[in-house]
């Protein structure tokens, strides 16, 4: 057991570290706090054509794809970089997640040939079309309908919570083409397809972040399905375990809390009380790295991803809680306008136990499978 | 960064799981306070596991390994300052090892042969001499005793105090997360048999929640102790002893409240674990005091 980086990792996280210093523009701050605006969303087209030039979009790839079959470290160093200045690769943090992988896992050749290369290049946004109004953590009882037309499929029903819908170009849709968890089917739809409507939702969380999208009647060729008809919940299982610890939100929780504590021994006004309450916030921040590391370490390995992810994501959600909790009650300034940085965390962190699956789920699943205690009846 | 165990590490943790096997139950007709174990302190030091930290392949991070897992038995014995302090100790201070803070009771202080007393911002060691130290009963399920005259102390330096202070955070939180394992073990059996209203309790989503919590809390003590063990750092270390005190805390009271009038027993073992945790919870200035350590040491220039 080690807990250095070796020396690669080290010039690796330098690289990435100098990369940022020398491409994040000066008013970067405050593009960070609208994930799917329209200014996020051109910035982040520009920044990741220029990530990719310099290797540093999906180095963990295959070679095939524009990466250099980099391991998990690298691929998790990366995310915690860009992650704790704010993720300036917007929405495109998801196509190098899991969407790539995803696609080259279970995509046709045509599939791959069309849609890899421009994320491989960082031109492309995609958002994901899971949630719909009466499904939610309870996935399972989505409703839009996919039915087979001829050579196409009809699409019809609504999604809600989609990030970076407003901008995408493409959607990872999961709709239903029979009745039962079996029936759900996904389908890669060009967001310009006739038919579809995407309207935004105002909220706390920052401009363009979460959409309504609407499907009447909207026609895709049969080449849209992804994988087998009835094979969502496998791909989305494996698409979803990759993304699990894909977001290092103790990066970003960690690095705002050091400025919040900076910023309040500058004026003076750190107390004993606040000194105490942010070594808690950082431990928990820490500990969270750590679940993390674990799960990228049995990725490294080839272990499967076990319960211990969803311990890492509630290790995470407590993490970004203390933070986020910190900086109100002793920073309230910086939600007032004076930090952008620490606004536009205050804005990820509070959706930290809701966004890609809620915390109680995550318990339900530490309780049954991690403690083995006996499972809820049904 | 790498969490795969060594072969050196495997195999003296496999090691430890036979040294373990005969004492993983409490005694049925055992109904004290502190549970102690004369035999099984004879066999670890026979096989020499008090020097594991000593040895360059294993360390103090196998070491801290070592003392989680020890921690898991109903027994007490002081394992945890004689693998982790003890070798910061001049080859003059002889194991076991007790930990005196500002005159109050010490757990193990009456077998003890050297003390480490702390007064305040210091730290000094004193031999324990046979007749200058006294059993005291307490609720506690460590042996306390206390001093019954004042003891000879020998001051360390500020650096040596620090150090030492550092590798006391270290083995503190190495026994929390062992202890917080055993009692969540427990907590989790009991759970799995007791039924009430027709169900067994842990099918209760109040409860299962509750805890799924206690055992992330107790899984990022481990990861921080372990990384503190590992890289000997002052920040590390005092994160790890907040975060240990700080959960378990909240942890020994879920775990009893779980329990029910049983938990309140000495016939089930919980408190075996949870009253060692209490003695734990006020050592080295308790959670305040790790917290104000750990800004000091990780927030310096933030
Ligand atoms: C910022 C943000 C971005 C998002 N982006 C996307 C996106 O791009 N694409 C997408 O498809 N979705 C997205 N989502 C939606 C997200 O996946 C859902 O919000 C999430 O799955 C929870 O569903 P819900 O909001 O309907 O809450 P509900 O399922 O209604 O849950 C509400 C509360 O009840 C609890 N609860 C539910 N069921 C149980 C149970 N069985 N036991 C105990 N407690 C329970 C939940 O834990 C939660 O606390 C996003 C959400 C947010 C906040």
């Amino acid at each position: 057991m080690d807990f250095q980086w070796d020396a690669a990792q080290q010039e690796f996280r330098t690289t990435v570290r100098t990369f940022l210093e020398q491409h994040l523009p000066a008013d970067w701050e405050s593009l960070a706090h609208g994930p799917g605006s329209e200014t996020q969303s051109t910035f982040s087209k520009r920044f990741c054509a220029q990530l990719a030039q310099a290797g540093l979009l999906v180095p963990h790839w295959p070679s095939r794809w524009g990466g250099r079959d980099a391991d998990a470290w690298t691929a998790f160093i990366l995310a915690e970089e860009m992650w704790a200045v704010g993720e300036p690769r917007g929405g495109q943090y998801m196509n190098v997640n899991w969407i790539g992988p995803t696609l080259m896992r279970f995509g046709t050749d045509e599939q791959q040939a069309t849609y890899i290369p421009p994320m491989a290049g960082g031109q492309t946004i995609w958002c994901q079309g899971f949630s719909e109004p009466e499904a939610g953590s309870d996935l399972a009882s989505l409703r839009t309908r996919a039915e087979r037309d001829g050579a196409a499929y009809r699409i019809n029903g609504q999604k809600i919570w989609t990030s970076y819908a407003g901008h995408a170009d493409t959607c990872f849709l999961l709709a239903r083409t029979a009745p039962g968890k079996t029936g759900m089917s996904i389908f890669l739809v060009p967001m310009d397809t006739p038919g579809i409507t995407v309207r935004q939702i105002p909220s706390i969380i920052g401009e363009g972040d979460i959409h309504e999208v609407f499907f009447d009647d909207v026609r895709v060729p049969a080449g849209a399905l992804l994988g087998a008809e009835g094979q969502a919940w496998e791909i989305a299982r494996n698409a979803l375990s990759l993304e699990r610890v894909g977001i290092p939100r103790f990066a970003l929780a960690a690095c705002s809390l050091r400025r919040a504590v900076s910023a309040l021994q500058r004026a003076g006004r750190l107390g004993q009380g606040a000194m105490e309450q942010s070594a808690r916030a950082l431990a928990a921040c820490e500990a969270a790295r750590l679940y993390s590391y674990h799960i990228v370490d049995q990725r490294q390995h080839g272990a499967p991803t076990g319960p211990e992810a969803s311990a890492a994501r509630y290790a995470t959600v407590m993490a970004e809680r203390l933070a986020g909790d910190f900086v109100v009650e002793h920073c309230p300034d910086a939600l007032a306008g004076s930090d952008p940085l620490l606004l536009a965390h205050h804005q990820r962190a509070i959706v930290a136990g809701i966004a890609s699956g809620a915390a109680e789920i995550q318990l339900n699943l530490i309780a049954s499978e991690l403690l083995r205690l006996p499972r809820e009846p049904r | 960064m790498d969490f795969t165990l060594s072969s050196d590490q495997s195999a003296l943790m496999s090691a430890l799981d036979r040294l373990a096997a005969p004492f993983e139950q409490k005694p049925t007709d055992f109904h004290g306070f502190a549970l102690a174990g004369p035999r099984l302190e004879q066999e670890l030091e026979n096989g020499e596991y008090f020097g594991i930290a000593r040895i360059p392949e294993l360390g103090a991070l196998t070491a801290a390994m070592a003392v989680e897992r020890l921690a898991w038995l109903p027994y007490s014995v002081e394992i945890a300052l004689s693998m982790l302090v003890h070798p910061q100790l001049g080859d003059e201070w002889q194991r076991p090892l007790a930990l005196v803070e500002n005159g109050r009771p010490g757990r193990f202080l009456a077998t003890a042969r050297t003390a480490l007393v702390v007064d305040g911002d210091h730290i000094g060691l004193a031999r324990v001499a046979a007749g200058e130290v006294v059993p005291v009963d307490s609720i506690f399920a460590y042996p306390m005793g206390r001093f019954s005259r004042t003891p000879q102390v020998t001051a360390c330096s500020a650096t040596d105090a620090a150090k030492l202070r550092k590798w006391l955070r270290i083995a503190l939180a190495a026994e929390i997360s062992g202890l917080l394992h055993a009692a969540i073990a427990s907590t989790v059996e009991h759970l799995s048999l007791r039924k009430q209203f027709g169900r067994q309790l842990g099918t209760f989503q109040a409860l299962r929640h509750r805890m799924a919590e206690c055992a992330v809390l107790a899984g990022g003590v481990r990861w921080l102790t372990l990384k503190a063990a590992a890289t000997a750092e002052d920040g590390d270390a005092a994160l790890a002893a907040l975060h240990a005190q700080d959960s378990a805390t909240r942890i020994v009271y879920d775990l009893h409240q779980m329990l029910g009038a049983m938990g309140m027993t000495l016939e089930h073992p919980l408190h075996l674990w949870t009253y060692r945790v209490k003695a734990l919870l006020s050592e080295l200035g308790g959670r305040s005091g790790q917290a104000q350590a750990a800004a000091r040491y990780c927030f310096a220039g933030a």
